[in-house]
């Protein structure tokens, strides 16, 4: 019997329906090749999988690097010729269960025919089938689970496994019930400051502990520094003032630290602050919201966040994982339902933020030369936002003078027009030719059930349908699909509508919260996924500790069951019984563990 | 030296402190031991202080106290607490003793040393009278607090009062330390070998504020190696002293080149003590070493600055000097007087007073230590003997006895 024959019945008498199947599949997508030291290697599409001189070292150094905590079962990715997963299932306990995603069984059944499998395949189980079939061997297999991926092998099926990743990120969030302590890092001023708010908003509504470390009290401070003429000094303190906001953020944290610290973009949070973070294994993520071609700090931070969420793809992603970011993934913008909704206007207030056609936002050049063309049509234009100094031929369309508008002011707005025209800034002539992120004003205006002409995103039909956002190819065909949609009413409330039940249903910062949270939760299984698992919660810890630790036990049942329960909690709770009260070895051990974790979280 | 653990009462005493506190418990250590010399007596210290900790006589066994493991694991269950991580913690306990001992005295008043011998003993002496969440305080804790607070007039050497804590009298003589044969690095070997006064100068202080300035020690050894008479000068400290002992030999005339010799930084403990033994004086602000010193039989002389109080942490046994400063930074510093000391010990009772600073010379009697001011009668009454009653009679008495 050849290697591949062997491998089959062994395979078949776990799995035969697994066996069956890849017998059917004939493989041939592993060019299998000899490596220098006599043993085989494979390459797919040109690209070697596995090491071309020692695969089995190779795969020996991955394993080494891979991590484990108790109680954990490991998901691998990457099938290869399988060197990696027999090397990880000997460095790993016995008892620990491997999980190996299969994709493609052509690829698993190329790597049954170069070699006969060991013992080690006995442990292996096989998640292959659907992405949902896939989702739901992974998740049979028991929880926690920690993703490792052997990128070489990975790369043959980067989408398959993006999908199935994200699938998983879902139901760890569907399945979300602990609470986490986050602490939310603000922008002193500027666009991600209302988001902030958004995103503290969002998280407190999931039941989460939030604390928002608001820098946007400094602003009157720091924008008198832009006061300064010498451009020197300027950057100069204003670099300062950053330096000293971030020893600020770095105190607050201290005080308190949480599980997470998420930043918004613009947040004062330097990198050697992070990386001092990072030592005292604080978590920290940040959602980028800006377009990073425009602003460009991110490089100089790419290498301090654990995770950093984009509201761009590619070419975006790869940028900041060349940078230095280690786990980078699209998080699009939202809207928040409770502030971002329709209105019952007054007739007075139809008056004044009412019209056929409008557009809130700052003058970026090309909305100064677009929207020129929409003056003196036959209908009504209003211009609202500021920064539209010396647009001389928008005067007469110009709200308030051009005038800042607060978010009630544009909601009315919104909530006022027939057409809410929505244009990505840019600063070029005519539509972004790169455009891809969509702006929060889509996800706003859609929330409001407002109609709005946007203009064309490579990223917008992952987020809306045609027949929820209407968009706009080229500045020229501008003023007939005014006019089109002008004349098309009840079309554009039906499109308002179905958009507004896009937003509710998928695009909510709730659930962008959600999947930023499954995503680090995934990640990071040991700590927020187990919180958000409510693996630290009394009740959990206390089944866990009965057997062992039965007076750990009773204490912890003292706390309501879905309280999360730490170090510090459970060490109040002992020091409450008073000073008669009887001490076991259990409690005499977290009392004295909570000593030290008083002095842990020296930051400043 | 090993004791068959299963054969007698296992008791273990307890110093989390520094290298000050520890050398400091000599005496209390010295007394359980002589009130029951055949029960074994085990010594718990940070693990870094070990090897002093090997010093002390008749030690049972050395238990080391392993801190940053301790912060380790706070850290890693900040966050992430999971019971089955308290199986580690137990191991290591175990591993500093199988069975708890019959009695731990705990010397610190601090939660963690309490609950350490709360952990390793099934009873507990030391500064809590009912267990570490009980903030009663055992009369000898109560009178230390009280001296920690009002100073007054308190001539009870910290040293002593740690005998009280421990339910025994201070030792008669006072004890010291042997240092184990350890060779020393490079040029140190020749320390204390070649004739004359060997003096070591402890450079650095265990708080900024306790230091003494490069010019001050500058002048001071130019002074001590002006003399006639041969003198060789040893600079003592940490690493982190080097930079201090650079700044004074670049400071120090070229002329006392070969009769200077800079140990900071390159020392073991073990060969910090076999310095100082080697030394005949040891002098500085740095309580820790001059405890060191004094314990290994060295004739220490300290400038006590700032919180350094000489009546509590002087330099314990006989013959011991303090320069005691009135206030937290001194303009003036007894330079001159302090070296003709060392020089001319037989003058020190005619020495004029110096602005500023006390001198106080350390004696021993029943009572254990206690300093006397050089050239006058202390202006305080000698109340040891009545604290000592009064605190021994409550002692009994909270006992029922």
């Amino acid at each position: 019997m050849n290697s591949f024959e062997i491998n089959v019945s062994r395979l078949a008498q776990h799995d035969p329906v697994l066996a069956a199947a890849f017998r059917q599949s004939g493989g041939g997508v592993l060019e299998i090749v000899p490596a220098r030291t006599g043993m085989t290697s494979a390459r797919a599409n040109g690209r070697w999988i596995h090491s071309a001189y020692d695969p089995i070292k190779e795969a020996q150094a991955w394993a080494e690097g891979q991590t484990h905590q108790e109680g954990e079962t490991i998901v691998v990715f990457g099938v290869g010729l399988l060197y990696h997963v027999e090397a990880l299932c000997a460095r790993l306990p016995q008892t620990v269960t491997v999980v190996l995603v299969v994709p493609d069984l052509r690829v698993l059944a190329d790597a049954a025919t170069v070699r006969t499998w060991g013992d080690w395949i006995d442990r292996v189980s096989w998640a292959w089938g659907t992405t949902e079939t896939i989702c739901e061997r992974i998740a049979s297999a028991g929880h926690p689970l920690r993703l490792v991926t052997y990128a070489p092998a990975a790369s043959l099926h980067t989408d398959s496994h993006h999908v199935i990743e994200t699938a998983m990120q879902r139901k760890v969030a569907a399945q979300a019930g602990g609470q986490l302590r986050i602490a939310v890092v603000g922008p002193i001023y500027g666009g991600s400051l209302p988001i902030t708010r958004y995103v503290v908003s969002a998280l407190e509504s999931l039941g989460h502990d939030v604390r928002w470390l608001d820098h946007s009290v400094h602003a009157t401070s720091y924008q008198q520094l832009e006061l300064l003429k010498n451009s020197q000094h300027r950057l100069a303190l204003q670099s300062k003032y950053a330096e000293m906001l971030s020893r600020v953020t770095m105190a607050q944290l201290a005080e308190d630290p949480p599980d997470l610290v998420l930043s918004l973009a613009q947040a004062p949070l330097i990198l050697p602050a992070l990386e001092h973070l990072r030592r005292k294994k604080f978590l920290t993520a940040i959602w980028f919201v800006e377009n990073y071609r425009h602003l460009t700090y991110w490089q100089q931070l790419a290498a301090g966040y654990d995770f950093w969420f984009v509201i761009q793809q590619e070419p975006c992603i790869a940028a900041l994982k060349r940078a230095g970011a280690k786990d980078v993934r699209y998080l699009p913008m939202a809207a928040d339902p409770s502030l971002h909704r329709p209105l019952e206007l007054t007739k007075e207030e139809r008056e004044e933020y009412g019209s056929d056609v409008s557009f809130v936002g700052a003058g970026y050049a090309n909305r100064r030369e677009i929207f020129p063309r929409l003056v003196g049509q036959d209908w009504r234009f209003k211009l609202w936002g500021n920064e539209w100094d010396g647009a001389t031929d928008l005067t007469s369309v110009l709200q308030r003078n051009g005038a800042r508008v607060d978010t009630d002011t544009c909601l009315k707005v919104f909530n006022a027009s027939a057409v809410n025209l929505n244009l990505h800034s840019w600063a070029g002539t005519g539509l972004d030719p790169d455009g891809d992120f969509v702006n929060p004003r889509t996800f706003e205006l859609a929330a409001c059930g407002a109609f709005q002409l946007a203009d064309r995103r490579s990223l917008m039909p992952d987020l809306f349908a045609e027949n929820e956002v209407a968009t706009l190819s080229s500045p020229e065909a501008l003023p007939a699909e005014i006019t089109r949609w002008l004349h098309e009413p009840a079309q554009r409330v039906a499109m308002a509508a179905q958009a507004r039940q896009r937003v509710l249903a998928e695009h909510t910062y709730e659930h962008r919260m959600r999947d930023l949270l499954s995503r680090i939760g995934v990640a990071s299984s040991d700590r927020i996924g187990s919180i958000l698992r409510g693996d630290r919660q009394a009740e959990a810890l206390a089944s866990a500790a009965t057997d062992s630790f039965p007076s750990l036990a009773e204490t912890l049942r003292m706390f309501p069951p879905t309280q999360r329960v730490e170090l510090k909690q459970l060490a109040a709770q002992i020091r409450s019984r008073g000073p008669m009260g009887t001490l076991s070895r259990e409690d005499l051990m977290l009392l004295m563990l909570d000593e030290y974790r008083t002095e842990t979280k020296d930051l400043v | 030296m090993q004791h068959d653990e299963g054969a007698m009462e296992r008791r273990l005493l307890i110093q989390l402190a520094r290298l000050g506190d520890l050398v400091q418990s000599l005496p209390a250590f010295a007394s359980l031991t002589a009130r029951d010399p055949h029960g074994p007596l085990d010594l718990l210290c940070p693990a870094p202080l070990a090897d002093i900790a090997r010093l002390f006589p008749d030690v049972g066994r050395v238990v080391k106290w392993n801190g940053a493991q301790w912060h380790r694991w706070a850290e890693s269950f900040v966050g992430e607490f999971q019971s089955s991580w308290l199986h580690e913690v137990e191991q290591y306990l175990n591993g500093l003793t199988t069975e708890p001992y019959k009695m731990a005295y705990v010397l610190n008043h601090h939660p963690r040393a309490i609950l350490a011998g709360t952990l390793l003993a099934t009873e507990v002496q030391g500064p809590n009278l009912r267990g570490p969440l009980h903030e009663e305080l055992s009369p000898w804790a109560s009178y230390l607090r009280q001296v920690a607070q009002e100073r007054g007039s308190n001539r009870i050497h910290l040293s002593d009062t740690f005998c009280g804590l421990c339910g025994v009298t201070p030792p008669p003589v006072p004890p010291v330390l042997i240092p184990s044969s350890v060779d020393l690095p490079g040029d140190l070997a020749e320390v204390g070998i070649s004739a004359g006064q060997w003096i070591a100068v402890v450079v650095g202080a265990g708080d900024a504020d306790r230091s003494i300035p490069q010019s001050v020690w500058i002048e001071w050894i130019s002074t001590v190696l002006a003399q006639d008479s041969p003198c060789a000068v040893v600079l003592i400290g940490s690493e982190r002293d080097q930079t201090t002992a650079l700044a004074i030999q670049d400071g120090l005339s070229s002329i006392i080149a070969g009769r200077l010799w800079d140990a900071t930084g390159r020392t073991t403990l073990p060969q910090l003590a076999t310095i100082l033994k080697r030394c005949h004086w040891a002098v500085g602000a740095d309580t820790g070493p001059l405890h060191l010193a004094a314990a290994v039989g060295t004739s220490a002389m300290g400038f006590y600055l700032s919180r350094a109080r000489v009546h509590e942490t002087g330099p314990y046994g006989q013959g011991h000097w303090v320069w005691q400063a009135d206030r937290a930074l001194s303009e003036t510093w007894p330079i001159q007087a302090s070296v003709k000391i060392i020089r001319e010990p037989a003058t020190a009772a005619q020495q004029e007073p110096v602005e500023g600073w006390s001198l106080w010379q350390s004696h021993h009697d029943e009572w254990g230590a206690i300093f006397r001011p050089v050239g006058e009668r202390d202006p305080q009454e000698d109340q040891r003997a009545a604290v000592w009653h009064q605190l021994t009679e409550q002692h009994l008495s909270l006992q029922g006895m």
